[in-house]
């Protein structure tokens, strides 16, 4: 594309008054030899916009770089079309609202007498006008290097794998169903269901969400079944799932067996340090495989009888855990203390009996914490959920002898929201004892009746209960804790990340993005992803089979699905200079890259999420992005005019992801928070992305320092991409050494973690990175 | 082995009182102890009304009985205006309350039948059965002709005194046996202080009996009370009214039997006066009563059969013994002979049913305020 650029520069928003417009118009005549360049008043109203669209017609104006407000605000008055490339010059937020744009002047003069008198006169501040001149030509070189991105498009297809025929699973796919896409249910049972379907009644779905329900599960079932859009294959394990949104290539295998086309171990040298204990011990194990193992393909080796979906939804739910760790409680020990899960299965099957007789239980008690040495926490893997679970079963024996006893002993009764009404209509039923207390000790006697001692309940005192059956409020595992559950032939392994970090629930950035995963493209639902009741499963389900609907139609069209919906730039390589150090496959946080057997990167455009962390990765810098690339960064570092040693002013280039960061400054302006002049931004779309070449190219060009500012990153990380700032904190180790062996103080490169919530830190930050900056001194390059 | 108390909650009870008037919210209370908090009346130590919540949700029956605190609440309401769960503490109490004096009564057939109306027409036939008996042995079952003479033309003085002291008597045991086995209950159940300085200062029972009625007399507990203020008011007036007449009927029998003069007397007699400003205050004091519940009845409860028998019956007998008096002025025989019966029957149904029905709150609550008095519960409160 030819490209013809238009600099427009608004001296709306205080932008004319603070700032020598004139001298910003002869920035880009004159030292960028814009062809066109035009000021307005208000760029942004009715005339402004319409001079801009005339020089489109009548000029041909292609590449337009709008001078005036941050590119988060108004983006829609100044969009002209996909064909065109649009620049935005941040100098209202970022220069006249956060500064000062005058200063006071001592002026000294002569009085008639020859005295000398001192008058202080207010002056521009030549400080903003240099910074927005330095934004303005950062701009320029940012439009020049940018190119229009094409979307990758490949022939997708558009129906959805759901792995679990539990609740989740079958609501996923009717939803996904009803809403015009080709469904297939993978089920390891021989029946569809799950646990939803092995209940007596079930906690309430709907209002006034008091009492116990039937279970809704045997409707979807048979909706499942009387769907023509939906497959459901029982008794089926997946063996592996290759390839990439809207291209997955599922292997499917019996419940149970092996396959060729299970996921071969992760291969040694490749492992990260997230290395799981489990695969270690496969990886010692001898050469020679064992009778019953199967030596497995490769992973970009291509089934030739797997089945192609365009999505996954991941509701493979929960397992139950096992309380044998709580010995004082005798499970295992006494049979007539069982888990919740025996306990549905006993009530589903009739009244309630003790297994030890089989003789109908007078009096039940329900444990809801070991209540260990005084410790306060619940069963592992415990919620509202096991808490309702006991209000629930406490019912049953009432329902099934009217004089019978339930005691409920807790530490903690969570029954949050609507559910509130389902505790007091259990509360209010005569029969139900509840108490707050820490179960001692369960003994039984010769009757295998049981004797139960808590301690501290709210009776006041510790007391002691005779009760025939004991039954323990054990949690719910999230299958993922277990297996890999998706077995993706993916060159990063076949499950979800950094699991640990989740207690085995499927990693998921939960409160911003509900059923994303770190994998492309698959997305969890139901108590996978955290334990839910059955009706909180059905809206999730639902949520899920939205997300996967919206990755179809987005692949299709060659966009990001999350976070940055919509974009349809993705990196090239340009493979003749790689040098196969695996780096990018490694350091991407959604495994979008498998190298082949040489290490040679093979994209994978549709599990891609466009944070350029890749390109930050590679020391060859062969990716690149058509509209981010390391040279258009590069460049606009190069803009920047950095002043002699003798000017005694300082410059620091900063930074900035652009997904809270550069929120949190534009927020900063809008409060007219002021800080130093001498720091120049750039958005970056995550600090995954940041070369260090950017940085070795700033200090050599004379900058005093250069700052980073981007999410928190660790177990509580905030990046939207999830690992960006995290190994962007890594490579400025690096960078920090380097510096080091030039002589160089390592504290010129400092990385700054900021959540948009903090925006009123803003100055503070920028003014503790000045103080630095001041006392090291001007960065001894300058000049050379 | 476990070393805990052996808990074990009586199923019937907790039906027993969700089944009684007021008892129906128990199991509503999440034990917040908002209830204790607002209570003005209770003891700083181990406060009401929260602990008899669960201990009448866990069915723990003596535990409830063998404490002086159910009776220490004067049931102002406050708790049951601040409870958020709408468990109404208050009502719960007054059920619980009707249950002890069910339990303690003796004989205890009475004790149900009193708090039960399905025996309303049996109790009110006994007292109606005796003075027809009484009237058609005297001849008297017509209306009788001439100037209006209670006692001479209808039922003669001897045999009121025979059938209320009779009923007296009965009413005096059961009153005696309850007490005797509710005094032994709140020994077993709390520890008596046994600081020999503070009984020195109470002095011996005795004295402490006197000193917790002339505090009664004051209503300085009941004035405490912040959502149903007014009702202090409304039970001196009942309480003086009853007091009046008690003594007027004194001083009747010292006329009849000390001076030998016969009645009727004139109106301007003390003795008639006393028994006139009586029962004026006795009427003013259960209209009070009863306004004062209707318009307390959405935040402190409306009431059940048990309280609401014992209102009837004492504002039968004040109307029907004011009207006594002025129908037999007014000369109308074939009224007044009628209602003079009427509150015959009525009197003899407080009299003898006393130790049963809501008057033997009277009692009970005296020996609860004399025991926690006695025991030290007391000493720990608010001022």
């Amino acid at each position: 594309m030819e490209k013809k650029i238009g600099v427009y520069i608004c001296s709306g928003c205080e932008i004319g008054s603070g700032l020598d417009i004139e001298k910003l118009s002869g920035i880009a005549t004159k030292e960028y030899k814009v062809p066109v360049c035009k000021t307005h008043p208000a760029l942004c109203g009715e005339e402004g916009v319409g001079i801009i669209k005339n020089d489109i017609e009548a000029e041909g104006i292609n590449t337009i770089v709008i001078t005036a407000c941050s590119h988060r605000v108004k983006y829609d008055v100044f969009d002209f079309g996909p064909d065109k490339i649009i620049e935005r010059v941040n100098l209202r937020e970022q220069v006249v609202w956060s500064h000062d744009w005058t200063k006071q002047v001592e002026v000294k003069t002569k009085d008639e007498e020859g005295n000398e008198v001192v008058n202080v006169e207010t002056k521009p501040d030549d400080d903003i006008q240099m910074l927005a001149e330095d934004y303005i030509r950062m701009g320029i070189v940012r439009a020049k290097k940018g190119e229009l991105p094409e979307p990758f498009i490949e022939s997708i297809t558009k129906n959805i794998l759901v792995i679990g025929g539990g609740i989740t699973g079958l609501t996923s796919a009717i939803e996904a169903a009803k809403t015009g896409y080709d469904v297939t249910i993978v089920e390891r049972e021989q029946e569809l269901g799950g646990y939803a379907a092995k209940l007596r009644s079930q906690i309430p779905t709907s209002a006034p969400y008091d009492q116990l329900e039937p279970m809704v599960v045997q409707s979807r079932i048979q909706e499942v079944t009387d769907n023509s859009r939906i497959t459901v294959k029982t008794n089926t394990e997946i063996a592996r799932i290759s390839g990439s949104p809207g291209m997955f290539d599922v292997s499917f295998k019996p419940s149970g067996t092996k396959s060729v086309w299970d996921v071969p171990p992760k291969k040694k040298e490749e492992e990260g340090e997230e290395k799981p204990a489990e695969e270690a011990k496969t990886e010692e194990e001898p050469v020679e495989l064992p009778a019953d193992q199967i030596k497995c393909e490769d992973i970009l080796a291509s089934d030739p009888d797997a089945e192609r979906f365009g999505a996954v939804v991941v509701a493979a739910g929960w397992r139950p855990a096992d309380p044998t760790e709580f010995e004082h409680l005798g499970y295992g020990k006494f049979t007539n203390v069982v888990t919740n899960v025996q306990m549905e299965e006993i009530a589903a099957r009739g009244k309630i009996t003790r297994p030890s007789d089989g003789r109908q239980a007078k009096s039940v008690a329900f444990i809801q914490s070991p209540g260990v040495d005084g410790d306060d926490s619940d069963f592992p893997y415990c919620s509202s959920v096991t808490s309702m679970i006991s209000l629930k079963q406490a019912k049953y024996v009432r329902e099934d002898d009217p004089d019978a006893k339930a005691f409920i002993l807790y530490k903690h009764m969570r029954t949050p929201g609507h559910y509130e009404n389902f505790y007091r209509n259990i509360q209010d039923d005569e029969g139900i004892f509840l108490t707050r207390g820490e179960v001692t000790v369960i003994e039984e006697d010769s009757a295998k009746n049981l004797t139960i001692e808590v301690n501290d309940t709210i009776l006041g005192e510790k007391i002691t209960i005779n009760v025939d059956m004991v039954v323990l409020a054990t949690g719910m595992v999230p299958a993922t804790k277990f297996e890999p559950v998706i077995n993706l032939a993916y060159r990063q392994g076949p499950e979800f990340k950094d699991l640990e970090l989740f207690d085995g629930y499927s990693d998921s950035n939960y409160i911003c993005f509900p059923y994303e995963t770190r994998r492309t493209g698959i997305y969890a639902a139901g108590c996978v992803r955290q334990t839910m009741t059955i009706g909180e499963s059905i809206e999730d389900a639902t949520g899920a089979a939205l997300k996967a609907i919206q990755c179809l139609e987005s692949a299709n069209r060659g966009m990001a699905v999350h976070p940055r919906s919509g974009d349809i730039s993705y990196p090239e390589f340009f493979f003749q200079r790689c040098t196969q150090c695996k780096r990018c496959t490694e350091e991407c946080p959604f495994g979008a890259l498998d190298d082949d057997e040489k290490g040679t990167p093979k994209p994978n455009p549709t599990r891609c999420r466009r944070c350029g962390t890749c390109m930050g990765a590679c020391p060859e810098r062969i990716i690149s992005f058509k509209n981010y690339h390391i040279d258009m960064i590069g460049s606009m570092v190069k803009a920047v005019e950095v002043p002699d040693e003798d000017e005694e002013k300082y410059r620091i280039i900063a930074f900035v992801c652009e997904n809270d960061a550069y929120p949190a400054l534009d927020m900063a302006g809008l409060h007219h928070l002021k800080y130093s002049a001498d720091i120049r931004f750039i958005n970056v779309r995550c600090l995954g992305s940041v070369n260090t070449i950017w940085i070795a190219d700033a200090m050599s060009q004379g900058f005093d320092g250069v700052l980073l500012i981007g999410c928190k990153y660790g177990d509580d990380y905030q990046c939207h991409f999830v690992k960006g700032s995290e190994l962007c904190n890594r490579r400025m180790e690096n960078v920090a050494e380097t510096l080091g062996k030039l002589r160089l103080e390592p504290e010129r490169v400092q990385q700054v973690q900021f959540s948009i919530d903090e925006y009123k830190n803003i100055p503070a930050v920028i003014n503790k990175f000045m103080e630095t900056m001041e006392s090291v001194g001007f960065n001894p390059m300058k000049g050379f | 082995m476990a070393e805990g108390n052996l808990i074990k909650p009586d199923l019937e009870f907790v039906k027993r009182i969700r089944n009684s008037p007021g008892g129906e919210s128990l199991k509503k209370c999440y034990q917040c102890a908002t209830c204790s908090v607002v209570c003005n009346v209770t003891p700083e130590d181990k406060p009401f009304p929260r602990k008899e919540m669960l201990h009448a949700q866990w069915g723990l029956k003596e535990k409830l009985f063998a404490n002086p605190d159910i009776w220490l609440c004067n049931q102002c309401s406050d708790c049951t205006a601040y409870c958020p769960r709408g468990a109404k503490p208050g009502e719960v109490l007054g059920a619980v309350r009707k249950l002890s004096i069910e339990h303690y009564a003796f004989p205890s057939i009475m004790g149900k039948m009193v708090g039960d109306p399905k025996y309303l027409w049996f109790l009110l036939a006994v007292p109606v059965v005796i003075f027809l008996v009484v009237l058609g042995y005297m001849g008297h079952l017509g209306i009788p002709d001439g100037e209006i003479i209670y006692a001479e033309k209808f039922v003669p003085v001897p045999a009121i005194d025979a059938i209320f002291i009779s009923a007296a008597l009965f009413a005096a045991l059961g009153f005696f046996a309850g007490v005797t086995r509710y005094w032994k209950d709140l020994k077993s159940g709390v520890e008596i202080s046994t600081n020999k300085w503070q009984k020195k200062v109470k002095g011996p029972l005795p004295i402490i009996i006197i000193n917790t009625i002339v505090a009664f007399m004051t209503h300085k507990r009941f004035r405490k009370c912040e959502v149903t203020r007014d009702r202090a008011d409304a039970h001196l007036f009942v309480f003086l009214g009853f007091a009046g007449l008690a003594i007027t009927t004194t001083w009747a029998i010292v006329y009849l039997y000390g001076m030998h003069l016969e009645s009727p007397y004139p109106w301007n007699d003390p003795m008639k006066i006393l028994g006139s400003i009586s029962a004026l205050s006795l009427l003013y004091g259960i209209v009070q009563i009863i306004t004062n519940r209707k318009k307390n009845a959405e935040t402190a409860g409306a009431g059940g059969y048990f309280d609401w028998l014992f209102i009837m019956t004492i504002l039968t007998i004040v109307v029907t013994g004011i009207l006594s008096y002025a129908l037999r002025l007014a000369d109308i025989a074939v009224l007044a002979y009628p209602v003079y019966f009427i509150h015959l029957v009525i009197v003899f149904f407080l009299f003898a049913y006393a130790p049963f029905s809501k008057m033997a709150h009277m009692v009970y609550r005296t020996t609860a305020l004399v025991f926690a008095k006695y025991s030290g519960r007391e000493d720990k409160k608010y001022n």
